[in-house]
């Protein structure tokens, strides 16, 4: 136990919480909401889930995320002109332009959301989840450290 | 008169926001097919960074693109043609699922290394295709049939070329094929799969589709000149396939021949309708270009299965795969498309128009670029700007249609959102793995005997290239990584066995002399990647040529030698464990001065000058008090001479120089302990010592204590090249290497054994001529030191040492307990001479 097991710590239950948080309003809440509330609120209480998660995920998750993924790097060696190594170097690079598509797609959705295109904006928010799923992926592929 | 494949699909549909089912379907279908043509493209443009092998590109287009294309496009025109009953639903949603998976298992199986996957994947394509001609031949006989009954007679042969073409590549996925049956297996594959399922599905159409493009009547006779010409055709290519399968080259080409014939007669009504109405669209041109293609491609292979060896006719098919896939089957399926995807994407005849107008954007530009690259891609220095213009002019195509079907296609949220998040992930985790496992091109620098490392895994053999100067003599050390077998055989004719998982085999090359290719012969792994090439770079040897030429010896260069290379299985290393001083006091000794061709440094011979026939030569022990009585005879070609540093006496008689067939006796007392040096008293001497003639006397000091074991090492420099080209190396002091009991890296590659807590001594004499050395031992201390007659270091103190410095012609002994299992590798720790030769290794056991 040392101080990055912490940094480690923080970086994975960001994640964890972030992608977990997306899972259990998509597959959970979203379901239900549309089933037990009436049309009126429902719009209502969708949007404010959807703020709050929002909200969290820009004030604590990506900060948390971001800072101690450079962290991280910074402690590993990792260098730019590493990151187009084939292994670890490749996997990392891929995890995070995956992550930077991610991030566009949730802006999308937020984006869609305001302009009321309430279709795209669904897609979008499927989009950034299977692709938070795929930088599961890529981080578990990620060679122990 | 119109055709029907217009009177079918262009019945107005009603202008409503939402497509019809028959769009809805067509739009699925077709984007599959575009996203394998995109996924084609892609790849080309990745294929540097990504290390993709030509086979994945080939599949990618061919497997994933072309067939689903033909499957969705065989049904179409056998259902709109024959007016057949709809197909059943489910099997019309199951069948691109199925076909579809089965395509991602062989294009991932086989790169992967994963040979079940690519088998059962290319079992389950088989199996898809039979099934979709099978129902069509069902349900064709309820049908009426009709003038364009002939249509489905090319469909379904089509469909069992692909069964057999399919069969054939499964079987080489599958690595069960037997070894010397594989490149016949695969050019059985490729002209089934090319000509047959590809081939017969696209003149089948063309029949009917050619006068629909072209917007006129169809020539008379048409059903018959169709029949006629499968008739002929489907024997044809079966007596072709058959015949390259078995090794009968003859029958083969014959066979190619009748289909050939064949073809060509089918096209009679082609041309007939095209002087009836010449080409007018760009989807007609490009018909046009890519069936021209169809027919130069079928007259070089002609060709090539006449004058070819069964054996290499594969090897010769590959040659005219641009042509094939760029110039024939791209531009039919892309000709196709630009007529038929308006119609089928409805929207009445102003969606149509609509449609029209997108697609055919820029054609003139698209059609003249691959046409005028498509011949470029045949010259080395041209292919890949070729490729770069045929891979541009194909994406405009496609982003185009991509357009104009997902127009059509109105996915649901939660479809396209999964699908841009698979996309993405997909195309990270393609990137997160890519990128060569081993260095792609490995560079030998100079020449002389050169050993590369070779390793086979994941249908890669890595290096991929290796570049050697003219004349080096290659030996790659082959390993096989992968948990399937592989082997390596080179267009030279060496050959590995097959390897097992982690088996090695060596191959030693002949010099080289222009470049070799090298493959694995396992089936279908050349196919997917699994080649690499020997390359030929500059000439550094020349310039030692004439030396060899008037000595008659190995041309060696300082940098062409590699320590890691095996030595000759012949060699056998200077024993370095020194014995005991025998009893007595008087040692008669015998040395015959010779000249002699051992081995210097791996894989390198040449001619030293010796006492005794050995580098060093032999080793003299005694005590002080002891007198030696040497009889030093010269067997040798050249006047030499004997010094010995241990014996102290007047030089001018015993020191001089003998002439060949002459002897002296050399008499001296050993007055002082010591590692002395003896060597070649004849001027030059920088010549003599370096050419080998030293050797060591061991006096041990009074009460030397004893030890578990015992090792001299003389340490001297080397000089490759003939024996005048030496001299001008010795004069700068420009060693090739340093070794140690004549032999650079020998220990290295005969580790010398001791256990771990044994104490072990190890005597050091540095013959030079020209440098000392600072004996090390990498993980061990000295805890006792002897330089020069002296102890520097005495057991049982609390100082160490860690080297043993000696300068040319000094000696001393260094001692040292090994604390734990292990290898220990010793140098002269001036690392320019460690690293070139003085380098050796104790092999401590428990």
């Amino acid at each position: 136990m040392t101080l990055w097991t912490a940094v480690r710590f923080l970086h994975v239950i960001s994640a964890a919480l972030w992608v977990g948080g997306q899972l259990t309003v998509s597959l959970v809440l979203l379901p239900i909401a549309k089933r037990s509330l009436p049309v009126s609120t429902r719009a209502q209480v969708l949007q404010g889930v959807g703020r709050r998660f929002g909200m969290f995920t820009g004030a604590f998750f990506l900060p948390v995320q971001i800072g101690t993924g450079i962290a991280l790097a910074v402690h590993k060696g990792v260098t730019w002109e590493s990151l187009a190594h084939p292994g670890y170097g490749r996997i990392l690079a891929a995890k995070l332009l995956l992550f930077c598509a991610v991030m566009i797609a949730a802006t999308l959705h937020g984006w869609a959301n305001r302009h009321h295109r309430t279709s795209f904006a669904r897609s979008m928010a499927i989009a950034s989840l299977v692709g938070s799923v795929g930088i599961v992926l890529l981080a578990t592929a990620l060679p122990a450290t | 008169m119109s055709s029907p494949v217009l009177d079918v699909k262009t019945r107005p549909e009603p202008p409503s926001s939402a497509p019809s089912p028959r769009t809805a379907w067509h739009a699925r279908a077709n984007a599959i097919v575009l996203g394998w043509l995109a996924l084609t493209l892609v790849a080309m443009a990745a294929r540097g960074v990504l290390d993709l092998p030509r086979w994945l590109l080939v599949h990618l287009f061919l497997l994933g693109a072309v067939t689903n294309a033909i499957v969705t496009w065989t049904e179409h025109f056998a259902t709109a043609l024959l007016r057949l009953p709809p197909a059943g639903p489910r099997w019309v949603a199951a069948r691109p699922v199925a076909l579809n998976a089965g395509i991602a298992g062989v294009l991932g199986g086989s790169p992967a290394g994963l040979p079940w996957l690519a088998t059962g994947g290319a079992a389950v394509v088989v199996g898809v295709v039979a099934a979709h001609v099978g129902l069509l031949a069902v349900r064709s006989r309820r049908a009426l049939g009709g003038r364009f009954a002939h249509v489905l007679g090319w469909y379904v042969c089509s469909g069992g070329a692909l069964v057999v073409g399919g069969t054939l590549g499964g079987v080489m996925a599958s690595g069960l094929a037997p070894e010397s049956w594989h490149e016949r297996i695969e050019a059985a594959h490729v002209h089934a799969n090319v000509l047959g399922w590809v081939g017969l599905a696209v003149l089948g159409t063309l029949f009917t589709l050619w006068p629909t493009v072209l917007r006129t009547r169809m020539v008379e006779d048409v059903g018959a000149v169709a029949r006629w010409a499968l008739r002929l055709a489907v024997p044809g290519l079966a007596v072709a396939v058959g015949g390259l399968l078995v090794g009968a080259g003859p029958a083969a080409a014959a066979g190619l021949a009748l289909f050939t014939g064949a073809v060509v007669f089918s096209l009679v009504p082609f041309v007939r309708t095209a002087r009836q109405r010449r080409p007018h669209n760009p989807a007609a041109w490009m018909l046009a270009a890519g069936t021209c293609w169809f027919v130069v491609v079928l007259a070089a292979d002609l060709f090539i299965v006449a004058t070819r060896p069964p054996d290499e006719v594969a090897a010769g098919f590959e040659t005219l795969l641009p042509l094939i896939l760029a110039g024939f089957v791209a531009q039919i399926l892309v000709g196709s498309l630009t007529f038929l995807l308006p119609v089928v994407l409805g929207g009445g005849p102003a969606g149509l128009k609509r449609s029209a107008a997108l697609l055919e954007r820029g054609w003139i530009i698209r059609l003249a670029l691959v046409n005028a690259a498509v011949p470029f891609t045949l010259l080395p220095w041209a292919s890949r700007a070729a490729w770069a213009a045929v891979a541009a002019a194909y994406a405009g195509f496609v982003a185009l249609a991509a357009v104009a079907v997902s127009r059509k296609l109105r996915p649901s949220p939660p479809v396209l959102g999964i699908g841009v998040g698979a996309v993405l992930t997909a195309l990270a985790v393609v990137f997160a793995v890519s990128g060569p496992t081993g260095p792609a091109v490995r560079t030998v620098e100079g020449g002389g005997v050169q050993t590369v490392q070779v390793t086979l895994s994941g249908m890669r053999i890595s290096p991929g290239t290796i570049e050697a100067p003219r004349g080096t003599r290659l030996v790659l050390k082959v390993t096989n990584r992968d948990a399937q077998p592989h082997d390596l055989r080179l267009a030279t004719g060496e050959q590995t066995p097959l390897l097992s998982a982690g088996e090695s085999a060596t191959l030693t090359l002949p010099p080289l002399t222009g470049p070799v290719e090298g493959w694995c012969t396992v089936a279908g792994h050349r196919a997917a990647g699994m080649t690499m090439q020997i390359k030929v770079t500059g000439d550094p040897a020349a310039t030692h040529s004439d030396h060899s030429q008037h000595s008659g010896m190995n041309v060696m260069d300082g940098s062409a030698l590699d320590l890691a290379a095996d030595p000759s299985p012949s060699w056998k290393p200077y024993d370095a464990a020194l014995r005991p001083a025998p009893g007595g006091t008087e040692h008669k000794v015998e040395l015959h001065a010779t000249e002699e061709k051992p081995e210097v440094a791996p894989g390198v011979e040449q001619e030293m000058w010796t006492f005794g026939g050995g580098v060093p030569g032999p080793v003299l022990r005694g005590k002080v008090g002891d007198v030696f009585t040497v009889t030093f005879v010269n067997d040798g070609a050249m006047g030499h001479g004997i010094d010995f540093h241990a014996g102290s006496l007047a030089p001018d008689v015993p020191m001089r120089t003998i002439q060949p067939g002459e002897r002296l006796t050399y008499r001296f007392k050993a007055e002082h302990a010591g590692a002395w040096l003896y060597h070649c008293s004849t001027m030059p001497m920088l010549q003599h010592i370096a050419n080998g003639m030293y050797g060591a006397v061991i006096i041990d000091p009074p009460d030397l204590p004893a030890v578990d074991r015992e090792y001299l090492l003389v340490q001297g420099e080397l000089y490759l090249g003939t024996v005048d080209g030496r001299a001008a190396g010795m004069r700068e002091g420009k060693a090739d290497a340093w070794m140690f009991n004549g032999m650079a890296a020998g220990y290295d590659h005969a580790p010398l054994p001791a256990k771990a807590g044994e104490r072990v001594r190890i005597w050091v004499v540095a013959a030079g001529p020209g440098s000392g050395t600072a004996f090390h031992i990498v993980g061990a201390q000295f805890d006792t030191v002897y330089k020069e007659g002296a102890y520097l270091l005495e057991r049982g103190g609390p100082g160490g040492a860690q080297a043993l410095d000696l300068s040319a012609a000094q000696g001393g002994f260094a001692e040292t307990v090994f604390p734990e299992p292990g290898r220990y590798p010793f140098v002269d720790h001036d690392m320019r001479h460690g690293e070139a030769g003085a380098h050796g290794l104790f092999e401590v056991t428990r």
